[in-house]
Order: C-alpha cells, then structure tokens, then sequence
C-alpha cells in the first residue's frame, strides 16, 4: 500500500484528535471522518495478510528472476524493500525479454503480474 | 458557528462588488472530495441601495500540494467559454491568483445548487429508471465539447494547441514524466503499457479539440430526472484529441464494478452516442490506444495523490483514499485493456 500504512495511521489518529476539537465545523468533521473510517477500513483489511504476501511475492519473484536469497528479516518494511528492488528486476528482465523476443518468458512474467494484482485486490477494488 | 474562511471570503467579495455594502459569507461549508482544489459552498448576502440581494457560491481554492498540479487560470477559462452553451457548467465569477486574499490561489462561482453528483448515489438503486436518460445525455454533452472550435472560444490563448501528429505523444510524455517523478515503488505493469503505448502510435487527430481531462461519472450534476445541470472539474483541461476525452471514461476503473461504460451502458452505445454528438468517429485502434494511455494517466494521478502525501505536501485523508483504491485497480485495468486479464 502506498503509502506505507503506519504512516496513514499515525496522520489519521491526527486527524481524529483535530476532529475532537470542539471549532471544528460540522461539515469538515464529518467529512474528515467518514474517509478516516473508510482508510481504516482499508488499513484493517491488509493488516494480517501482509507480510504473508510479501513474502509469497518476493520468492515467486526470485525463482522468475534466478535470484537466491531469503526474507529474513519479516518487518514490513524490510520486505517492501526487498519486494521493490525485485520488482525493479522485474522491469528489466520484462524489457529484456522484449527486446530478445522471448514470449514464453514474457508470458512467466506477465502471468506473475497478474497474480501479483490479485494478492493486491481489495474488497473494494473498482476493478 | 462562522467559517474561519467567512470574513475573508466577504472582504474578497466586498472588494469585488463596489456597488455592494454590508456584504456577509454564511453557511459556509468544506465540501468532500476535492483532492485537486478545496471546495466550499456559502451564501453570500449583501445590500444593494435599499434592496438586499443573495446568492449561493462556490469558492474553490488550490491546496498547499494537489493531486494534480494545474493552472487555476485554465481551468477558469474552460468554464466561461462554456458558459451559456449546450455544455452545461457553472458560471465562473472571480478569478483570484494573488495569494493575500485567501493565502492561496482561488476562483469562485456560482452554485449550482439542488443536485448530485456521488457515484455511489448515482448507482443506489434509486436512479436505475433514469440511468439510459443519464447516459445519453453524458456522452452527447461529452459530444458538444468535442464538436467545439477552441479557437473560436479563445482557449488557445490559455492552452498551448499541438499539432494533430502531436497530440499522443506530447500527454504521454506529460505523464510518464509525472510518474517518473512521483512513483514511490516500481509499477511493472504501468511501465508496460507505456512501452506499449510508444511502440504503437494512435492516428492523428481527426481534429484539435478541448478535452476536459476529467469527464466520468461523478464529475457532473445530475437530477432525478436523469438531466445533467452542470459538468465540473475542468482543472485537467487542455486542447488534444477528441478521443482522449472519450476514452478516459471508457477507462475500467470509472465502470465502478458494474461492466459498463461509466457504470452506464455497452461501450458500444456509448461511443455511438458521441460520434452522433461530436460528428467525429471513433476508430476502434485510436480508442484502444485512448483508453489504454488514460489507464496510465489515471496511475500518475494516484501516484501523485501519494506523492503529496509522503512528502509532506498535503497531509490530508483525501489524498490516500484515492492512492489505496485504485493503484492496483488501475494496474487490473491495464490487464484488462491489453487482453489479460
């Protein structure tokens, strides 16, 4: 998720103590709320999944990329972080298979994305 | 209780208005929504010799970071030049880009008061009878503003007018730079499709046209009747490809989970209906390309919205709402348009 969910937490527990604020017009804190519930909402939905995720992302991501390596470090952002470098490598073994004309390992890796989106989906999810 | 904004508002106006005395700003209220500018609504009263007038107007003012970095200027110009034509939009009554007013940039118009705008209402239940009224009436108004001559209206001389060849390639850029510039984590997908995109080039422009930028549902007011009264959020507007307008709603992430085109109908009907409108046609490669390349301006604006966020630009719930949902729906739209998923 991004942004990074302790973040939002940490802005929207501010936004719940302004809202508490007796100025605060009616309209305004209501509002304030209403999308403060529905990123909360959001935020519980992701929370127990998300390293298992990561995690599960990360070794399909190796094993497409021939890369050895194990998450041995299970705070979030540390495997969002190896999940980002990875993903970059993700690009470029795409572009490379491209430009060399290799559709079955264009199809591994657009078969990866796909699984990829569904780990992501939400229960709210447009698409 | 007064806004905090109100008294300024009403030194703004009394400003404005030298034939006014005793001006006051009530009922002012923050409107939801806005990522791109913060909407209010209010009433302002003043006295005009011995009569005392009213109206309802909507202050719009930009905020410290936007979702989308625009020119409150242009965004100006398209509502006037529309004003009074069979494109319905507000009316536009001061433009202010001094920041002593009201500590940032602002227009205000005139409200136009009574009716909806929320999807989530639109698509309650209580509006099913009037929804192929409401579509028709979406794309034939999306039609008018594609038939338009800009030059006629003057909004050349606020939009920079490319070439017909140019078109494509000049809003690609545009975008791919903001991502460049925003992404807080690599897009794979997104990455792709851009690939793709300036692999294989749309046609020229049939013609140069004013695009709104942003014309979906949501972004209108509609009635129960299935009329729409006013059409909004023009602070993405710009002079391009008449299909660049028509594509960004056929962008799946605007069907709101219904599989239809805006949540409304077929695809198909509702490019028919526009190409009746417009008098343009809308071939089927070009749109293609359209609504692909709108999927990927879609992602710049989330990935922006998150930009402004952890930067510290605008700490404001709206800007990760729109980060949250649809990042990843926007990358299962990419999938969708180019066949896989």
């Amino acid at each position: 998720m991004n942004p990074e969910v302790p973040a939002v937490l940490m802005q929207l527990a501010a936004v719940v103590g302004r809202c508490a604020a007796p100025d605060v017009p009616e309209a305004e804190r209501a509002s304030d709320l209403a999308i403060t519930a529905m990123l909360l909402g959001l935020a519980a939905e992701v929370w127990d999944g998300a390293a298992a995720k990561l995690v599960e992302e990360n070794r399909a991501l190796r094993a497409l990329l021939g890369l050895a390596g194990a998450d041995d470090d299970l705070r979030l952002s540390a495997l969002k972080a190896e999940n980002d470098r990875l993903r970059a490598g993700l690009i470029a073994a795409q572009i490379a298979a491209e430009k060399a004309g290799d559709v079955g390992r264009q199809e591994a890796i657009w078969a990866e994305l796909v699984r990829a989106t569904e780990r992501r989906l939400l229960s709210v999810s447009l698409v | 209780m007064t806004h905090p904004l109100a008294p300024r508002v009403a030194a703004y106006l009394q400003s404005r208005m030298p034939g006014a005395s005793e001006v006051a700003v009530e009922s002012m209220e923050r409107i939801s929504g806005g990522a791109s500018r913060e909407t209010y609504r209010f009433v302002a009263r003043w006295r005009e010799g011995a009569a005392t007038r009213e109206r309802r107007m909507i202050l719009r003012r930009d905020p410290p970071a936007s979702l989308i970095d625009t020119e409150r200027r242009v965004e100006f110009a398209a509502y006037r030049a529309f004003f009074g034509s069979s494109v319905p939009v507000p009316e536009m009554l001061w433009l202010e880009e001094d920041c002593g007013p009201l500590d940032h940039p602002f227009f205000i118009a005139a409200e136009v008061a009574g009716f909806q705008a929320a999807p989530q209402l639109l698509f309650s239940g209580l509006y099913d009878a009037v929804l192929p009224t409401l579509a028709r009436r979406k794309w034939t108004i999306l039609g008018e503003i594609a038939k338009a001559d800009p030059f006629a209206l003057g909004l050349d001389k606020v939009m920079a007018a490319p070439v017909p060849e140019a078109c494509w390639r000049r809003e690609l850029d545009h975008w791919e730079a903001v991502l460049d510039r925003d992404e807080a984590e690599p897009l794979p997908i997104t990455r792709a499709a851009i690939r793709w995109l300036r692999a294989n080039p749309p046609p020229p422009a049939q013609k140069i046209s004013v695009v709104h930028g942003d014309y979906r549902t949501g972004n209108f007011l509609f009635d129960e009747a299935g009329e729409i009264h006013g059409v909004l959020d023009w602070e993405m507007a710009h002079l391009g490809d008449p299909l660049e307008d028509l594509a960004w709603g056929l962008n799946p992430v605007w069907a709101f989970g219904r599989g239809l085109a805006g949540g409304l109908l077929a695809q198909a009907e509702a490019v028919a209906i526009w190409e009746r409108a417009s008098g343009l046609t809308a071939d089927p490669a070009a749109l293609h390309w359209w609504i692909l390349f709108n999927c990927v301006k879609g992602q710049g604006i989330w990935v922006g919205s998150a930009a402004a966020f952890n930067t510290g630009g605008n700490r404001e719930p709206i800007m990760i709402y729109p980060a949250w949902w649809l990042l990843n729906a926007q990358e299962r739209a990419m999938l969708k348009v180019m066949g896989r998923l």
